[in-house]
This record gives structure tokens, C-alpha cells and sequence, in this order.
């Protein structure tokens, strides 16, 4: 995380996120998997091909790259389907744009109730025998029984979460870095999946991208960095009023 | 030639003349901003090196001097709210923290009896100038016990003109003992774990052998918490400058 300043001079958090070898590895259409819309299966970093039973491995033969770490599924309408092999990288996002980032989050392993839902527990003296951070009741005494879903201690994080609406500050087409604002589910260097954001405010924040996607071997030329208008960039003198 | 005694000594060369190169000299002394270093942990030096082409590039634009702690700075802020929209503040750099683009410096000063300290962000775009007015290291790398010393050690005429230092060999080393007002402290300045060498203690004997019983000799010999930075600094060193200098 770094920070980053606006031409007014306010100060921003952000988050570095690295496109690392993306590759499209395979299509799905709207009959195969049942849903609204046809899918498209997109990987992350490249692992080692082996420890890996052969199925698993059927998806990226055919699509002709080696073995991904993370594989995850988009939602995609059918104009901007992508042919499986294609990589993709971070200038598919713009500066200006608002995005939604799924990570795992950090586990912490079995939690008490007092960590993992925020109970106030019990005080610490005045007579407390043996009870200080415990639940205290579970139900009531007409419900004779325990509700489904009742809050109690057990495995924490490690699941998956998003944030939504963060924009993008900038982006490094040369080292296919984003900058995006705020904090991120997950650990450092975890492997994270950045979409378009579903909010209905940010609906309408998309302003010409590279449609279907960025391709690198295009007629397009971009500039090492592409800032966001309203950024300080270092190349400028000092802020004044 | 014949020495006194009669033998035949071996001719022996007159000794060379050394030269001293004094522009070698001043080459060889380097600084490198302490917040360039990165900290041990698990991210990806890729992180860092990225952060460290924004620093270059600010630093190209503006400069940022060389200044470590007890050096007496003058620092001018864009203020929207101020008569002339610029803000100047004068004190003693106490604290120097924070790596890559957050570093942060802590300047303080006394007045009109009351004490101030501002923590500037050195990458900051809203200042204007930083200035030394003063060279002078302390003792100590962390002069937050000036909170606790008498005011006088921490007053800063507001209008001291630049000290010039024609000399830019080594910055001269400070070895003021300062003296504390009295008992209670914001932190327990006499414990080993502070390391403070710049008060002069008036406490007793009794007191001082009490403090240190906190100490824990086995630290320095820990090999866990050692940290190695010279090659770093060496790689580092070698891009900041390269960067500096295009």
C-alpha cells in the first residue's frame, strides 16, 4: 500500500495490484453452463505443471498455456467474448474507472466469539467467576431451541470476500501494475480477482475502455503510466493555493 | 657513501609524497535518505522499487536536502487558509520515520511557551522549500525527550538566518547533555531499552541500578533481529544517484 496525493493536496491510500501472465483459458456458452450469460474461465500466475491430476490439466493444454495457480470465472455478455489463449493485461483497466477485488481473507484459525463477531464479553472483575469472553446466552427460553446460523466461535477468515467501488488511480502498462484505492481483502502478494464494479452509481463511470479487451500486439500505443486526471504526478512543482 | 662506521649501507629511495585528493575525499561520503531503505518483511522488493522511481522523481523536481535528526530546519507548506497561502515553521527535527513515499519528519519549537511539533510528510506536494538552517547531529537518533527537558533546549529563534558550512566533509556531532525538568516523564527515559545517551541524569544512585534491571543483554546477540543493509544500501545507493543525476 502507498500513499497518493490529489492536485489539492489530500491524501489517498492505495493498493498495488500486479497483473502476472493472465491468459483466457477457456469459453463457456449460455446453454453449457446454465446461467444468464455465457462464461469465460480466465487464469493468474503460472505454477508448475506437476502435482496436478491430469483433468485439471486437460483445460490448459487445449488452451496452450502453462499451468495457472488461480483459475477463476466472468460473467460476459456475447459480444465480448475473447478466444481462449488470448493474455490480458492491466491497461484492460483505465484511470477514472471503479472496481470491485475478491480475495481470501486472511485466516485466523479458530476464533472465539469475542474476535470473530465482535461480542462485548463480560467485565473483567466484580465477581465474574471463569467468565470473561464468553457468548453468555445462545437462544431464549420460549424458542426451546438454538436458531440456525446462531453466532458462535469457529474457523475465521480464509474466505472469500469483495470490496466494492474502488477506483483507479493509475496504471503501468509496463510492468502491468493498478492502483486502486483503499485497502484489499488478503494477505500480501495473494492472488485476487478485479472486476468491473457491480454498483449501480458507478454504472455509467466507464468511458470508452478497451473493448472486448487490451490487446498488446494492437495499433494502440500506450504511455508508460496512465494517470487519473485528477492525480499528483511527481513530474509536476510543488502544490499551491 | 660511506656511513660512519665504515660499512656500505644499501641505497634506500626517498619516501613518496602522498597526495590527498580532497575531491575524492568528498566523493567517497555518501547519504542515503533513511527512508529508501526498505524494511524486512515479506513484500515483493518489486514493491519497493516501484515506490522508489516516485521518490526520484520528486526528488528531481524538488530537492530534499540531507538532514538527520537535531538538525535545525525551516519547512514552507501550501496553506488554502493562510494570509499568503504558504505556511512557514521553524524547529528541531526530533524523529525521522516512516519508509518510501510516507516518510515523515517531526520538527518542534517552543512559542511563546508553548510547545509545537508539526509531522511533516517529506513527499508531500503541498510543501514549497525545505531548508537547513543548522548541521548538527545529537547523540541520540530519536530526540523525544525533549518533551520532557526544560524548554530552553527545545526553543528555535523563529528567525535564525542560515548557518553556513563551507566544510562538506563530516557533519559535526553535538554532545550536548540535556538536562530534564522533573520527575514524571512521558516515558521512563533512564531504561536500557531507550538507549539514551543525551540527558544528563541527576537521579540517584539507587534508581539508576533499578532501571537497570529492565535491561536485556541478550538482544544484541540475537540472530533473528539481525538485519543486514549493506548490500542494499550498495544496490540502492547506486540506482538513487543514477536516477539523480539524468
Amino acid at each position: 500500500m502507498m500513499p497518493i496525493w490529489t492536485k489539492s493536496g489530500k491524501k489517498h491510500a492505495v493498493t498495488l495490484l500486479k497483473v502476472q501472465d493472465c491468459h483466457v483459458l477457456k469459453y463457456i456458452s449460455k446453454e453449457e453452463s446454465g446461467g444468464k450469460t455465457s462464461k469465460l474461465l480466465v487464469g493468474g500466475k503460472n505454477a508448475s505443471p506437476f502435482f496436478k491430476s491430469e483433468s485439471s490439466m486437460e483445460i490448459f493444454k487445449e488452451a496452450g498455456v502453462p499451468r495457472k495457480q488461480k483459475v477463476s470465472m466472468f460473467n460476459v455478455t456475447d459480444d465480448a467474448i475473447i478466444k481462449p489463449g488470448t493474455p490480458l493485461y492491466a491497461a484492460h483497466f483505465r484511470p477514472g474507472q471503479f472496481v470491485d477485488v475478491t480475495a481470501k481473507t486472511i485466516g485466523k484459525g479458530f476464533q472465539g466469539v469475542m474476535k470473530r463477531w465482535g461480542f462485548k464479553g463480560q467485565p473483567a472483575s466484580h465477581g465474574q467467576t471463569k467468565t470473561h469472553r464468553r457468548p453468555g446466552a445462545i437462544s431464549t427460553n420460549k424458542a426451546a431451541k438454538v436458531y440456525r446460523g446462531k453466532k458462535m466461535p469457529g474457523k475465521m477468515g480464509n474466505i472469500y470476500r469483495t470490496s466494492y467501488g474502488l477506483k483507479v488511480w493509475r496504471i503501468n502498462t509496463k510492468h502491468d501494475i493498478i492502483y486502486v484505492n483503499g485497502s484489499v481483502p488478503g494477505h500480501t502478494n495473494c492472488l485476487v480477482k478485479v472486476k468491473d464494479s457491480k454498483l449501480p452509481t458507478y454504472k455509467d463511470c466507464n468511458k470508452n475502455p478497451p473493448f472486448p479487451t487490451f490487446f498488446a500486439d494492437g495499433d494502440e500505443k500506450l504511455p508508460e503510466d496512465l494517470y487519473d486526471e485528477e492525480i499528483f504526478q511527481f513530474t509536476d512543482p510543488s502544490v499551491t493555493y | 657513501r660511506q656511513s660512519s662506521d665504515g660499512k656500505v649501507e644499501k641505497f634506500q629511495p626517498p619516501p613518496k609524497p602522498v597526495i590527498i585528493d580532497k575531491q575524492k575525499q568528498r566523493e567517497e561520503r555518501r547519504f542515503l535518505s533513511p527512508e529508501f531503505i526498505p524494511p524486512r518483511g515479506r513484500t515483493d522488493p518489486f514493491k519497493y522499487y516501484i515506490e522508489r522511481k516516485d521518490m526520484i522523481q520528486r526528488r528531481r523536481v524538488f530537492n530534499i536536502p540531507e538532514f538527520y535528526v537535531g538538525h535545525i530546519l525551516a519547512v514552507t507548506t501550501a496553506d488554502p487558509y493562510a494570509n499568503e497561502k504558504t505556511n512557514r515553521f521553524v524547529g528541531i527535527c526530533i524523529q525521522r520515520g516512516g519508509k518510501g513515499l510516507g516518510a515523515t519528519f517531526v520538527l518542534r519549537n517552543v512559542i511563546e511557551d508553548q510547545g509545537v511539533e508539526v509531522c511533516y510528510e517529506l513527499y508531500n506536494p503541498r510543501i514549497q522549500a525545505i531548508e537547513v538552517l543548522k548541521l548538527e547531529k545529537r547523540l541520540d537518533d530519536n530526540l523525544m525527550y525533549l518533551r520532557d527537558a526544560l524548554p530552553e533546549y527545545s526553543t528555535v529563534d523563529v528567525n535564525m538566518k542560515p548557518v553556513s558550512r563551507l566544510d562538506h566533509e563530516e557533519v559535526p556531532v553535538n554532545k550536548l547533555k540535556v538536562r530534564m525538568k522533573p520527575k514524571p516523564w512521558s516515558k521512563r527515559w533512564e531504561r536500557p531499552k531507550y538507549n539514551i545517551k543525551g540527558i544528563k541524569f541527576e537521579l540517584p544512585e539507587s534508581k539508576m541500578k533499578e532501571a537497570q534491571k529492565w535491561s536485556q543483554p541478550w538482544l544484541e546477540f540475537d540472530m533473528m533481529r539481525e538485519y543486514d543493509t549493506s548490500k542494499l544500501e550498495d544496490k540502492i545507493w547506486k540506482e538513487v544517484s543514477e536516477g539523480l543525476k539524468k
